[in-house]
């Protein structure tokens, strides 16, 4: 149960609920120690509504701005990962892994004893992996790669 | 005609490459900052590094700044948990030397007060040296509501508390505040307040 006292610092706050608030108003009307009460309090709050801040020192500042001065400038998040970029080098990733991953599943000599694939599918690999084609893989990774490079530096010097 | 540009359209000119407007930025809240400082270090030097070490906490992170709450509740969480190390620190300094604790220590000081001087003061000083007298939690959330136009929410925010705790604790706060000043004016208090 809530002290008059915390009910009317509630009422002079305004965060008191309809039914208590017009209790505490019949309260205030009939009560004259609690009116008093209520004065007091309602006179504690314009003062301290009325509070001065403290004041720093008039180098404040600039104290502030010098020591900022040697820190690196803020950037905006969005500025800093784009999300192409991340996109770029996840895909790149992807690719690696892929490719690797087809080179494993290549080499390897797993086989089951009387399963033969259909002669549709069996393709022979040999042929499309040579050392032409994994050049050719490394080269376009490394032209999209240098793409957005080129694309983040451009943003970088238009800002 | 020259408008008054928000916090957060400076965080944007500021992020956009111009960190010289970061200086409008703590001309704006400098004085709230030192404030709050002051009152959990009791000390204005060590505020005034708190403050200082606070804008410049800040200025590193103001691109993780989410820019959907206010900038002012951001920064005064900052000022809250630097000023927690710093007293941290400084507490760890201070029981090295004697195991007392540093807040019993500065209400002691600023209890030294001699009746005769309350005559020149006003209402203000009085209510200045009351806050002064009150542990840093209590004081920190009398300023944060009435002076940092903080709802309790933020304050929660900001205290890392619920905002029910910080409605308790406000009501405490002031409950204090109250018996520091009925201490320090003595019958005057009816006349003051």
């Amino acid at each position: 149960m809530n002290t008059i006292e915390q009910q009317l610092w509630e009422y002079i706050d305004g965060t008191l609920d309809e039914a208590a608030k017009k209790a505490l108003e019949e309260k205030i009307a009939s009560d004259p120690e609690i009116k008093a009460q209520y004065e007091g309090l309602l006179k504690l709050n314009s003062v301290l509504g009325t509070l001065d801040l403290d004041e720093p020192s008039m180098s404040f500042t600039r104290n502030v701005m010098e020591s900022i001065a040697l820190e690196p400038a803020p950037v905006a998040l969005k500025t800093k990962v784009n999300t192409q970029i991340i996109y770029a080098i996840g895909g790149f990733f992807v690719l690696s892994l892929l490719g690797i991953l087809g080179y494993i599943f290549y080499q390897a000599k797993a086989g089951f004893a009387g399963f033969n694939l259909p002669e549709k599918l069996n393709i022979n690999l040999d042929s499309y992996i040579t050392p032409t084609t994994l050049y050719v893989f490394l080269f376009v990774d490394l032209v999209i790669g240098l793409i957005f490079l080129d694309q983040f530096l451009r943003r970088k010097v238009h800002k | 005609m020259e408008q008054k540009l928000t916090d957060l359209e400076l965080i944007q000119n500021i992020l956009a490459g111009e960190p010289a407007q970061y200086a409008l930025l703590v001309k704006r809240h400098q004085r709230f900052v030192f404030t709050l400082a002051l009152r959990f270090s009791k000390n204005r030097e060590d505020a005034e590094e708190i403050a200082q070490d606070c804008f410049v906490k800040a200025y590193k992170a103001l691109a993780t700044f989410k820019q959907t709450s206010k900038f002012s509740t951001w920064l005064y969480t900052i000022t809250y948990t630097t000023a927690m190390t710093f007293l941290r620190k400084k507490r760890l300094d201070t029981d090295s030397i004697h195991n007392e604790e540093t807040f019993v220590q500065l209400e002691n000081q600023t209890s030294s007060f001699n009746a005769n001087d309350y005559e020149k003061l006003d209402s203000h000083t009085f209510l200045n040296q009351a806050i002064g007298q009150l542990m840093p939690d209590d004081a920190a959330i009398i300023t944060l509501f009435y002076k940092g136009e903080q709802s309790l929410e933020e304050i929660g925010e900001t205290l890392h508390m619920e905002p029910n705790t910080i409605k308790v604790k406000l009501h405490r706060a002031r409950q204090r505040l109250k018996e520091k000043l009925q201490y320090l004016l003595k019958d005057e208090v009816k006349e003051l307040l």
